[in-house]
C-alpha cells in the first residue's frame, strides 16, 4: 500500500478535473463526487498508515519516486513523495478534516450558482495541500505551497461580486507572496549551499558540521519568513481576518485547519536548520509568543463571529510556533492536529449559525440561539471547551503540554506569557459562546433562526468527537501515541525539571481556562451592560478592534506610498515621458513623410525619367569600375 | 568579310535612343507603348549582333525570350490602356496622375 500513496493527492486532483469540466452538469452530485474522492483519499491514507506502522520504527521512511520533474545539469528535482510519521500525521489530518468539510459544504453551499466550481477549488486545494506535506523535494513542496496559496485566493474571492471579498482575496495573495518570495530565495540558497533540495539529503545529520551556523541562520529565517506569511504570524498576519470574506467551509478548511498550519509543518520539517542556527529558534519562539498574545487580545474586541475565530486561529498558530521554538516539535504537531479538529468544529458551527440566521455574523445581533439551534450550540460549546483547554479535551493535552514544556525548560517568562495567552483564549471563546447562544435573542433574525440540516450537523458531530478524543493521542507529552510516533523524525523531547511541579501546572491551567470562561459569562452574560462599558473605553476598544492599527500602519507605510508611486509612474512617467516619446516618434516620421512624399508625383513620365537617370548612373558606375 | 559589329550596334543604339526619347516626350499612352517596343527592338538587335559575333546562339535565344515576354506585355498593357480610355475618355498619361500621396 505504501506505493499507492500517490493516490492520496491524485484522487482530489481527479475530483478537481471532473468538477472543473462537468461541475455544472453534475449539479448537486458535484459535491458528492468531491466528497467521495476526498473520503477515498482518507481511506488510502489510513491504509498507508497501517502499512507504515507495521514497519519497525527505524525503517519508517518510504520515498516513492513518481517521475523526474526538472533536470538541468546537476539540478535535479524529482516528483517524489515522502511517507514518514510526520507526513503521515499531516495527510491523515488533511484528508479527515477535508472530507468532513467537503460533506458539510454540500449543505452549506446548496443553491449557490457556482456550486460545482466551489468543489473543484476545494478538491484542488486538498490536492496541493497533500502534495505540500508529502513532498520529498523542497521545490516540489514549494509547488504545493504556491498551489494552496492560489486556491486560498480563489476561495476567499469565491463570491467575487462583493468588492470586500475580491479585495480580501487580493490582500491575502499579496501578503503571503511577500513571505513566499523570501522562502523561494531560501530554497535557492539551500540548493546553492547544500547542492540538493531532497529532504533526505538536506536533512541528513552530517550536514551539520559542513557549514558555518550563520548560513543556517539565514536559511532558517528565510524559510521561516515563508511560514510567517502562510501561517499569518506577526508581521504578515493582516490577511487572515480579512480572509473571512470567503465561504465559511473555506475558512474552516484552509484558514484554520490545514493551509495556515503549513508554516508550522515547514518549521517542524526543517527543524534541523533552526536547531543548528539557534538564533532562528529564538526568533520562532518570540514571533509565536507575541502573536499568540496579540491575536488573543484583538480577538476580544471583534463583533464578527468569524473574525473572532480568525484572530483565535492566529493566536493558536502562535502557540504552535511557540512549541516549535521550544524544540517541542511533536507538541507542535499534536497542537496542529487537535487545533484542526476543534477549530474546524468552531468554524463550521459558526457557519451553521450563519446559515440559520441568513448570513448574519454580528454577535451583537445574536443571543439565545441555544433554543432554535440546540445541536449547533452543543457542538460549538464542545469546540469552545476544547479551545479553552479544559482538562480531558484535546486542547488541554495540546496547549498545556506546550506551556508545561516551557515551564520545565526553565523559561518562566515564556510560560507566564503563554498562560496569559491561554487565559485570553478562554475569555474570547467564552465571550463568543455566551453572546451567541445564551441570554435572549437581540434581533428578529435571532428569534427566527433555524437549525441546519443533518448533512451539516453530522460532520460537526464527527469533528466534536475528534475535538474531545484527539487528546488520547498525546496523553503524555513524551510517551503519548503521537509523540512516540513522531519521535524518530523529530528527535526526542528533552524535558527539564525546572519551574513549577506538574500538579501545580495542571491546576493553574484549569484555573486559567475556567477563569476565562467564567469571566466571559460574568461580563457578557447579561448582568453587565458591556456595550456601555465598552463605550467608556472606546479608544482601547478601537485599538483592539482594528488589530492594534497594524493594518492602518501598513496602509500608511506601504499602501499609500505604493499608490503614490503608481500614480507617479502612471501619470508622470508613463503619460508624460513614455507616451510622449512614442507619440513624438510617430509625429516626427509624419513630418518627414510630408516632405518626402512630394517625390511621388503620379506622373508616369517623371518615373520614366527617374528610371533613365538611374540606369545611366548605374552604367556610369559600372563603366568606371571596369 | 562580314559587316563589322559596330554597324549593328550603331543601329541598335539609334533605335534605343529614339525609343527612349519617345517615352520621355510623348503624352499619349499608346505612343509611349510603341516607343517602349522600339527600345526593346534596339536591345534585341544588339543581342542578335552579339550572337553573330560570338558565333553561338545564346544571344538569339535571349532575343526569343525578350520577344515572347514583350508580346505578353503588349497584351496586358494594351488591355489596360483600352480600359483606362473607356473610363476616362483619354489616353494622356499626364492626366492619369491620381496614384500619388
Amino acid at each position: 500500500m505504501l506505493d499507492l500513496v500517490w493516490l492520496v493527492p491524485a484522487l482530489p486532483l481527479a475530483g478537481f478535473a471532473a468538477n472543473l469540466f462537468f461541475g455544472r452538469r453534475l449539479g448537486r452530485a458535484a459535491g458528492w463526487l468531491a466528497s467521495l474522492l476526498m473520503g477515498a483519499s482518507f481511506v488510502v491514507a489510513v491504509l498507508v498508515a497501517r502499512d507504515l506502522l507495521g514497519l519497525p520504527t527505524e525503517e519508517r521512511v518510504h520515498i516513492l519516486h513518481l517521475f523526474d520533474w526538472i533536470e538541468v545539469g546537476s539540478f535535479r528535482v524529482g516528483a517524489d513523495l515522502r511517507v514518514d510519521p510526520l507526513s503521515l500525521t499531516m495527510i491523515l489530518v488533511v484528508t479527515a478534516v477535508g472530507s468532513l468539510i467537503h460533506i458539510y459544504s454540500i449543505g452549506y453551499m446548496q443553491g449557490d450558482p457556482r456550486f460545482g466550481r466551489f468543489f473543484a477549488y476545494l478538491n484542488l486545494f486538498c490536492a496541493f495541500m497533500l502534495t505540500l506535506v508529502l513532498a520529498e523535494n523542497l521545490l516540489f513542496l514549494y509547488l504545493g505551497w504556491e498551489g494552496v496559496g492560489l486556491c486560498s485566493y480563489l476561495l476567499i474571492g469565491f463570491w467575487f461580486e462583493r468588492t470586500a471579498a475580491a479585495n480580501a482575496a487580493k490582500k491575502a495573495f499579496v501578503t503571503t507572496r511577500i513571505g513566499d518570495t523570501f522562502m523561494l530565495i531560501g530554497i535557492s540558497l539551500v540548493f546553492l549551499r547544500l547542492g540538493s533540495l531532497d529532504l533526505s539529503t538536506v536533512l541528513a545529520p552530517e550536514i551539520a558540521g559542513v557549514q558555518p551556523s550563520g548560513v543556517f541562520t539565514i536559511l532558517a529565517l528565510l524559510l521561516f519568513a515563508g511560514a510567517i506569511g502562510k501561517s499569518a504570524q506577526i508581521p504578515l498576519h493582516v490577511w487572515l481576518p480579512d480572509a473571512m470574506e470567503g465561504p465559511t467551509p473555506v475558512s474552516a478548511l484552509i484558514h484554520a485547519a490545514t493551509m495556515v498550519t503549513a508554516g508550522v509543518y515547514l518549521v517542524v520539517r526543517m527543524h534541523l536548520f533552526f536547531e543548528i542556527s539557534g538564533v532562528a529558534l529564538t526568533v520562532v519562539l518570540v514571533v509565536g509568543l507575541v502573536t499568540a498574545v496579540y491575536a488573543g487580545l484583538t480577538a476580544l474586541a471583534q463583533d464578527d463571529i468569524k473574525r473572532v475565530l480568525a484572530y483565535s486561529t492566529i493566536s493558536q498558530l502562535g502557540f504552535m510556533f511557540l512549541a516549535a521554538g521550544l524544540e517541542a516539535y511533536a507538541a507542535a504537531i499534536v497542537m496542529l492536529a487537535a487545533h484542526a479538529a476543534y477549530k474546524a468544529l468552531l468554524f463550521l458551527s459558526a457557519g451553521s449559525v450563519m446559515h440559520g440566521m441568513g448570513d448574519e455574523t454580528d454577535l451583537k445581533l445574536m443571543g439565545g440561539l441555544r433554543r432554535p439551534m440546540p445541536w449547533t450550540a452543543g457542538m460549538m460549546a464542545i469546540g469552545a471547551l476544547a479551545l479553552s483547554g479544559v482538562i480531558g479535551l484535546s486542547g488541554y493535552f495540546a496547549k498545556d503540554a506546550i506551556l508545561a514544556i516551557a515551564s520545565e525548560e526553565g523559561k518562566a517568562l515564556v510560560y507566564w506569557v503563554g498562560v496569559f495567552a491561554a487565559f485570553l483564549s478562554a475569555l474570547y471563546i467564552g465571550r463568543l459562546v455566551v453572546l451567541a447562544f445564551l441570554g435572549e435573542a437581540r434581533s428578529e433574525r435571532a428569534r427566527h433562526a433555524h437549525e441546519s440540516p443533518a448533512i451539516m450537523l453530522v460532520p460537526l458531530g464527527v469533528l466534536a468527537v475528534g475535538a474531545v478524543a484527539l487528546g488520547a493521542l498525546a496523553l503524555d507529552k513524551e510517551t503519548g501515541l503521537l509523540p512516540a510516533l513522531l519521535g524518530p523524525v523529530l528527535g526526542e523531547l528533552e524535558v527539564g525539571t525546572a519551574g513549577l511541579p506538574e500538579p501545580a501546572l495542571i491546576v493553574l491551567s484549569q484555573v486559567v481556562a475556567f477563569g476565562g470562561l467564567l469571566l466571559a459569562w460574568f461580563v457578557y452574560g447579561g448582568r453587565i451592560d458591556w456595550l456601555a462599558l465598552r463605550a467608556r473605553v472606546s479608544s482601547l476598544y478601537r485599538f483592539l478592534n482594528r488589530g492594534m492599527y497594524v493594518d492602518d500602519l501598513y496602509g500608511a507605510l506601504v499602501v499609500a506610498p505604493g499608490k503614490a508611486g503608481s500614480a507617479f509612474l502612471a501619470y508622470v512617467v508613463d503619460l508624460r515621458i513614455v507616451d510622449r516619446a512614442v507619440n513624438g516618434t510617430g509625429a516626427a516620421i509624419q513630418r518627414l513623410a510630408r516632405v518626402g512624399r512630394r517625390v511621388q508625383t503620379g506622373l508616369v513620365r517623371t518615373y520614366a525619367l527617374a528610371f533613365l537617370l538611374g540606369a545611366v548612373a548605374l552604367l556610369a558606375y559600372v563603366g568606371s569600375r571596369i | 568579310m562580314s559587316t563589322p559589329i559596330a554597324y549593328f550596334l550603331l543601329v541598335s543604339a539609334a533605335l534605343f535612343t529614339i525609343g527612349t526619347v519617345g517615352v520621355m516626350v510623348r503624352k499619349n499612352a499608346l505612343l509611349i507603348f510603341m516607343s517602349i517596343e522600339l527600345q526593346l527592338n534596339g536591345v534585341n538587335l544588339a543581342l542578335v549582333a552579339f550572337s553573330r559575333m560570338h558565333g553561338n546562339l545564346v544571344g538569339q535565344a535571349l532575343t526569343f525570350f525578350s520577344m515572347v515576354v514583350a508580346a505578353a506585355e503588349v497584351v496586358v498593357g494594351l488591355a489596360i490602356i483600352v480600359f483606362v480610355f473607356r473610363r476616362r475618355r483619354t489616353a494622356n498619361v499626364d492626366d492619369l496622375s491620381v496614384l500619388r500621396w
